[in-house]
């Protein structure tokens, strides 16, 4: 580890960089508002931002560690000892969806760039922090930094062509791509530009690999582990998801129903609305239910792994240091656990010692009754009931096999959440924990 | 490329429309296509023409297919009255599109503005094509191709249609030298094509026989000559050497066993429990400090006796078979193992009491 001034200087180039880019990004958004007439406040707004960032850039540049920009070390522990699961997730979740209900608002143009300007700066601001920096600028953590912004950029497009095409539609006119749909060809137009972009991602990749080299470790030993030991990156959401379930679940079961639920949506859709354009009005339930799937039990788990969980698998907050003797008092426990000892205070079932298998399984089933109940009626119970009230007019269009489908994907994607938050709030482990055979959810 | 008696493309445009100028506007207008001049890939425009002959074959207008003919008895002649435009312009096929577009626009709006009737580039060059060289034929063009040659042949009143299809004017096709290939299969072709057959099946069979063999010898590598695995049994010396309470570590990178000095349902006991975490399978690490073994892939712990919990291990780890060897020294089995949720940590093979 480098002391904090040795590697100030280290980040201080990159950061010089990094704020100059910003000011010309702001400058060259400036100038483009300058000449669009009518926006004359928003083009002074950014060059006066740019300049800012010159300054900034200065500051990073000038040579003298504490001169660099950084966030206040109050801030910084403060958003230490708030972030958690808990929070992240919860706070997450809130965040998309007031991104989602205001959507109107967030999509502006203006606002847009004031958003990813605020992204960039408090990146920037935060990769002062040793710790922050050592985790962020990690190979292999590089492309997630690429990834949020991405998401972010493309989101923002589709949901703001959805915002277009919802207006225009509520004012009866047809969708936007309705109106110049021009078919190009394949080859030339289609094939040529793959080709370009294929020649600009290679020579991309090429230069990455060039500057970021594959982080290698000593060689593979089936008795070490290194701590933290991560997946490659697409795979922390299943990392995550392994943690708060018993590996045939989070490993096999819901990745292959995260695969037969993507194959089986067409045939589930009845909706015929949203072909070919883009409408958040149009489809709004497949629209949440996927963006809910995606973002939230996808994407901020892979964030999570990524950049908040440290050694032993610890949660550690954004500017904390990864020290593997980090103490997180667990103590969890499994259903059939809570309900015959803390409930009712009696010993758990158990068959008495040298009992038949036939008897010894009864007294599994017995131990297991709560949790099997609790199962029962959450995949047998549910969907009927969901049938009558909440889904209704979903059960009327689809008919008994396609809503059953369904509704059974929808339950079982939403174990996921409901597991974590039963784990947060109760510390429960398992619902049904059978490890005799190895058997627990 | 081209052959010499073969045609170019300004040669084809120029007799087309030489041949289109004297025409009265007699007949419905021909099918208007002025797109496809300019960009329309090659396969779609063959369909076209080839149907467009019917409605000319009743009418004074000579089919495409009619003018060629005549054009080209022209050139066999030697009387090129193209040759003009031919000498300017090169015949490569790049060039093709560029020559034909900016001929095509002017001719095709004069011929329209006079007569109502026109011949779209496009058409002409398929039609020339598909007299040239009869090459692959799209599925959907297969049927219509042929049918135009016979049916007009039939219907149209002769005195027009026939001079100009003097086709055999051209040189004569080399016509199939497949058919008298198969009648005999003696010749030199026939015996390449023995040959050829024989080689190959000798370089598949030479290949299926190498490839076998190498299978074979990869499986070899399935049963090596040495063993690299350290022995199931092994000593780690007499159990004063662990005090209560230890948890000792040092055959973890060899053996992959913690030897534990520890209290289990108050009984104090020797045991060996194994480096594999029952969640995934990662190396858990012990943390002295906490007094417990703490797993790096999915935070699962487990207290020192093995017993999980907290994270998502489901089961606790499970004991290698444990006893005092002959020399009193303790021996550790790695053969055999022992699982607390299947009330195997009671079997005395799992532990020596201290």
């Amino acid at each position: 580890m480098h002391s904090s001034g040795f590697f100030l200087k280290d980040v201080a180039g990159f950061l010089g960089g990094y704020y100059a880019f910003m000011a010309i990004m702001n400058g060259v958004a400036a100038l483009l508002l300058w000449r669009r007439k009518g926006q004359v406040g928003w083009a002074l707004v950014w060059t006066v931002f740019a300049g800012i960032m010159m300054v900034l850039a200065s500051l990073a540049l000038s040579g003298t560690a504490d001169l660099v920009p950084a966030l206040p070390l109050s801030v910084r522990t403060l958003v230490n000892r708030l972030s958690g699961p808990v929070l992240y997730t919860l706070g997450t979740f809130v965040l998309l969806t007031v991104l989602f209900v205001f959507r109107r608002f967030f999509v502006k143009p203006m606002v847009a760039w004031t958003i990813l300007n605020a992204m960039l700066l408090l990146m920037g601001l935060s990769m002062a922090d040793e710790n922050f920096a050592s985790i962020v600028m990690k190979p292999d953590n590089v492309p997630i930094v690429g990834l949020v912004f991405l998401l972010a950029f493309f989101t923002w497009l589709a949901t703001s062509q959805a915002v277009v095409n919802d207006d225009r539609i509520a004012r009866g006119l047809p969708p936007v791509e309705k109106e110049n749909d021009e078919k190009v060809l394949v080859w030339p137009d289609l094939v040529y530009t793959e080709l370009i972009c294929m020649v600009a991602v290679s020579a991309f990749l090429l230069l990455w690999a060039i500057c970021l080299p594959a982080p290698l470790e000593e060689p593979a030993s089936s008795v070490k582990t290194p701590n933290p030991s991560k997946a490659p990156w697409y795979f922390l959401g299943l990392q995550e998801m392994l943690v708060y379930f018993d590996p045939w679940y989070a490993g096999v079961v819901l990745p292959s129903l995260v695969i037969f639920g993507l194959m089986a949506m067409p045939y589930l859709d009845f909706n015929k609305k949203g072909n070919g354009y883009y409408s958040i009005e149009e489809r709004k339930f497949s629209y949440l239910t996927y963006q809910f799937g995606f973002f939230l039990l996808w994407i901020t788990l892979i964030i999570l792994g990524t950049f908040l969980r440290g050694p032993n698998w610890n949660f550690f907050g954004p500017f904390e240091f990864w020290t593997p003797y980090k103490v997180e008092v667990l103590n969890n426990v499994d259903l059939p656990q809570m309900f015959w000892v803390n409930l009712l205070d009696q010993p758990l079932p158990k068959a008495p010692s040298g009992a038949s298998g036939l008897v010894q399984a009864g007294y599994i089933l017995l131990r297991e009754a709560p949790g099997l109940l609790v199962m029962g009626a959450y995949l047998v119970l549910l969907p009927p009931l969901l049938a009558v009230t909440l889904f209704r007019g979903f059960y009327a269009k689809m008919g008994f096999i396609r809503y059953m489908i369904m509704a059974n994907l929808m339950l079982l994607m939403l174990t996921l959440p409901l597991k974590m938050v039963l784990r947060w709030t109760l510390n429960l482990k398992y619902i049904v924990s059978i490890p005799e055979l190895s058997l627990n959810f | 490329m081209a052959e010499k008696k073969k045609m170019t493309v300004a040669e084809i445009l120029a007799a087309a429309r030489a041949a289109d100028r004297p025409e009265s506007a007699a007949q419905p207008a021909a099918p208007k296509e002025p797109e496809p001049a300019s960009e329309q890939p090659a396969v779609e425009a063959t369909a076209k023409p080839v149907l467009k002959p019917k409605p000319a074959a009743g009418g004074a207008r000579p089919g495409v297919a009619d003018i060629l003919a005549m054009a080209r008895a022209k050139k066999a002649e030697g009387d090129t009255p193209a040759a003009k435009p031919a000498a300017e312009k090169p015949a490569a096929a790049v060039a093709k599109a560029a020559v034909a577009k900016p001929a095509a626009k002017p001719a095709a709006a004069a011929g329209a503005a006079k007569t109502g009737v026109q011949r779209d580039t496009a058409s002409i060059l398929a039609a020339a094509r598909a007299a040239a060289k009869p090459g692959p034929v799209a599925k959907a063009d297969a049927p219509a191709r042929p049918a135009p040659k016979p049916r007009e042949a039939v219907k149209s009143t002769e005195e027009k249609a026939a001079p100009p299809r003097t086709v055999a004017t051209l040189p004569p096709k080399p016509v199939k030298p497949a058919k008298k290939g198969a009648d005999e299969g003696e010749d030199r072709r026939g015996f390449l094509q023995i040959a050829m057959g024989s080689a190959m099946a000798m370089g598949f069979t030479a290949l299926s026989v190498t490839g076998g063999l190498f299978t074979l010898g990869l499986a070899r590598f399935l049963f090596p000559n040495v063993l690299a695995e350290p022995p199931s049994k092994f000593k780690v010396g007499s159990k004063d050497g662990f005090p209560a309470g230890k948890v000792e570590t040092k055959y973890v990178a060899q053996y992959g066993v913690w030897v534990v000095n520890g209290d289990f349902q108050g009984q104090q006991q020797v045991y060996a429990l194994k480096t594999v975490c029952t969640h995934l399978g990662c190396t858990p690490s012990w943390l002295e400090a906490e007094q417990k073994f703490k797993c790096p892939c999915h935070g699962s712990g487990f207290y020192k006796d093995g017993i999980n919990f907290e994270g998502p291990a489901p089961r606790p780890l499970e004991r290698y078979a444990i006893r005092v060897a002959d020399d009193g020294q303790l021996e550790i089995d790695k053969s055999k193992t022992f699982q607390e949720e299947l009330g195997q940590w009671a079997d005395p093979d799992s532990y020596v009491t201290v």
